[in-house]
């Protein structure tokens, strides 16, 4: 919507001045730092809390770094009338950015593939026994985009579930690393995923030893994905500890 | 109290909660005789409201305004365009109001609110026509290249006054916003120089080096209030918005002066004493706000 009547003109935005930055990934050698001064196996400090949305059954803030974070979830509820019948509940999920969240302003649309991506990751732990016929709508708005944003998405998520009070086997932690040359990177920002040569992003149940969603993408060596998988499952079981105390902390502030 | 419907000799007997969702217009009725309201406010007063800037990194001014359970994140990001043949030294600002699936149960996704874009429009018609931005301000070389500033509130959370929150999220993000600086390259583009280069010589000069804040001369505040029978309650939830439907909007400046009033129909007509005791009420609460909004902007400067 325009603020001016007629059409709205076309505009650009305005890049920093055309030298290009230094590339943050200098050679095969080990010799660089990160953007922000991590260790390579080093995540960003998180801050999760639960109840962010009062209008909804369940809902979670996250916050890793610069990524931002709200996931509401909505139901069990009456599923979509052309639906057909189903035993078990239905898992319904939708992820969407904010036309603010990335550097260029976007669109505000919503991202499919980061929809199917969080519906595929999250349905295995879910009971989908408990709730028949119904539907559970799991929306996220990505507030701020900061690089690692499905993994931050996913972990929500499952924050926001266990806040609605869905069952579930155990909750989802997610975690990815980028490789940038011979080196791995864990919890990688923006700028350190537009170098990255390969990704491996890691969503599993932490007390449980269970993988639900492992995604690589790009260059990898066999050895490379071990040792990536590892490093994954190391700081996803940390994560797993972090939620967990949270709904803790919410559970007990809820009883004072 | 002598009730005439059945379900005043039933409200002894029922638990709360059940005669709450059962009778919900008799169960607020019952409050506003006592004059107080289920949240235990009184009948003109607002709830608690807070408000955080600089709450988006990514955009040049951004705020997070709570009213009660209602938030608002409104950042506003800058872009570079050419001014039109009529207004040659004139910048542009597009307002959007979105309420995405998180904010409701009401909203799906796909299916957007019906609120939303009217919202919007209001927004949009309150905020230029205050006159609180100076559209000259915008501009960068006069005729050739002007500011768009694109203003986006998201609403997060939806329990009433969405309107209240959502303007107040947007003076919020224009009095946090800082204009990136930026210089004209050879091509004409405009660029943005970044701080490490501006200690230095440049190959180009800043052409807005002075102007990195707006002046916001007489900032919109405004108040909803439901009408119902004879009481006004000031600042509703959306409980309330659904059970009492009859809904008026004042907006007025810093200065006390009126800058739009809204009332979209609704079952009850608004007599002249009720609209001025909604202004009286506005005026109350422009205060407040005022306030509210100095104290955001003194917490800013001391970081």
């Amino acid at each position: 919507m325009a603020g001016k009547a007629g059409t709205a003109p076309t505009t650009y935005s305005p890049s920093p001045t055309q030298k290009t930055k230094t590339p943050i990934f200098k050679g095969e050698d080990l010799d660089w730092v990160r953007p922000d001064g991590r260790g390579f196996p080093e995540c960003r400090p998180a801050f999760l809390r639960t109840g962010a949305v009062n209008a909804a059954s369940g809902s979670a803030y996250v916050e890793i770094g610069n990524t931002k974070v709200i996931v509401s979830v909505f139901g069990p509820r009456e599923s979509k009338k052309a639906m057909m019948y189903s035993d078990i509940g239905r898992l319904n999920c939708n992820v969407t950015y904010t036309t603010f969240a990335t550097p260029v302003r976007g669109q505000g649309s919503d991202h499919k593939e980061f929809s199917s991506m969080l519906h595929k990751a999250l349905e295995g732990a879910i009971i989908l026994e408990t709730f028949p016929k119904t539907t559970v709508d799991v929306f996220a708005l990505v507030l701020e985009s900061g690089g690692s944003d499905l993994p931050v998405v996913i972990s929500c998520a499952s924050l926001a579930l266990a806040d609605a009070g869905i069952m579930m086997y155990d909750l989802v932690a997610s975690v990815s690393v980028s490789a940038l040359g011979l080196n791995l990177v864990i919890d990688p920002i923006l700028e350190e995923e537009s170098y990255q040569d390969g990704s491996l992003m890691i969503a599993c149940m932490p007390s449980r030893n269970e993988v639900t969603q492992l995604s690589v993408t790009g260059d990898w060596s066999t050895p490379k994905i071990h040792e990536a998988m590892q490093l994954c499952l190391d700081a996803c079981s940390k994560l797993g500890e972090i939620m967990r105390s949270c709904l803790k902390n919410a559970a007990s502030d809820s009883q004072d | 109290m002598g009730l005439p419907n059945a379900s005043g000799d039933l409200s002894s007997e029922m638990e709360v909660d059940a005669f709450r969702r059962l009778f919900p217009l008799r169960f607020h009725e019952r409050h506003l005789v006592e004059s107080i309201r289920p949240d235990a406010r009184p009948v003109g007063r607002a709830r608690e409201t807070t408000l955080a800037l600089g709450a988006v990194a990514s955009a040049d001014g951004s705020a997070l305004a709570k009213i009660g359970s209602t938030t608002m994140l409104a950042a506003i990001k800058m872009e570079v365009m050419t001014p039109s043949m009529e207004s040659p030294d004139e910048g542009c600002i597009a307002i959007e109001f979105h309420m995405p699936p998180i904010c409701s149960p009401i909203v799906r996704p796909g299916r957007p609110a019906e609120a939303a874009p009217v919202v919007s429009k209001q927004l949009s018609d309150t905020i230029l026509s205050s006159g609180m931005i100076n559209l000259k301000e915008l501009s960068l070389v006069s005729g050739k290249v002007a500011w768009m500033a694109y203003l986006d509130i998201y609403c997060l959370d939806a329990d009433g006054a969405l309107f209240d929150a959502a303007l107040l999220s947007a003076v919020a993000a224009f009095s946090h916003l800082k204009i990136p600086v930026v210089s004209l390259n050879d091509d004409g583009r405009v660029v943005v120089v970044s701080e490490e280069q501006e200690g230095g010589k440049l190959e180009n000069e800043p052409v807005n080096k002075e102007k990195r804040k707006l002046t916001l001369s007489s900032i919109p505040f405004s108040l909803t209030c439901i009408l119902h029978k004879n009481y006004i309650l000031a600042d509703p939830t959306a409980e309330e918005e659904s059970i009492m439907e009859t809904l008026v909007t004042v907006v007025l400046d810093s200065s006390g002066q009126l800058v739009s009033l809204y009332k979209p129909g609704g079952p009850v007509l608004a007599y002249s004493s009720a609209v001025q005791d909604c202004v009286a009420l506005t005026r109350h609460r422009v205060k407040e706000l005022q306030k509210i909004l100095n104290e955001a902007m003194s917490d800013m400067e001391v970081d």
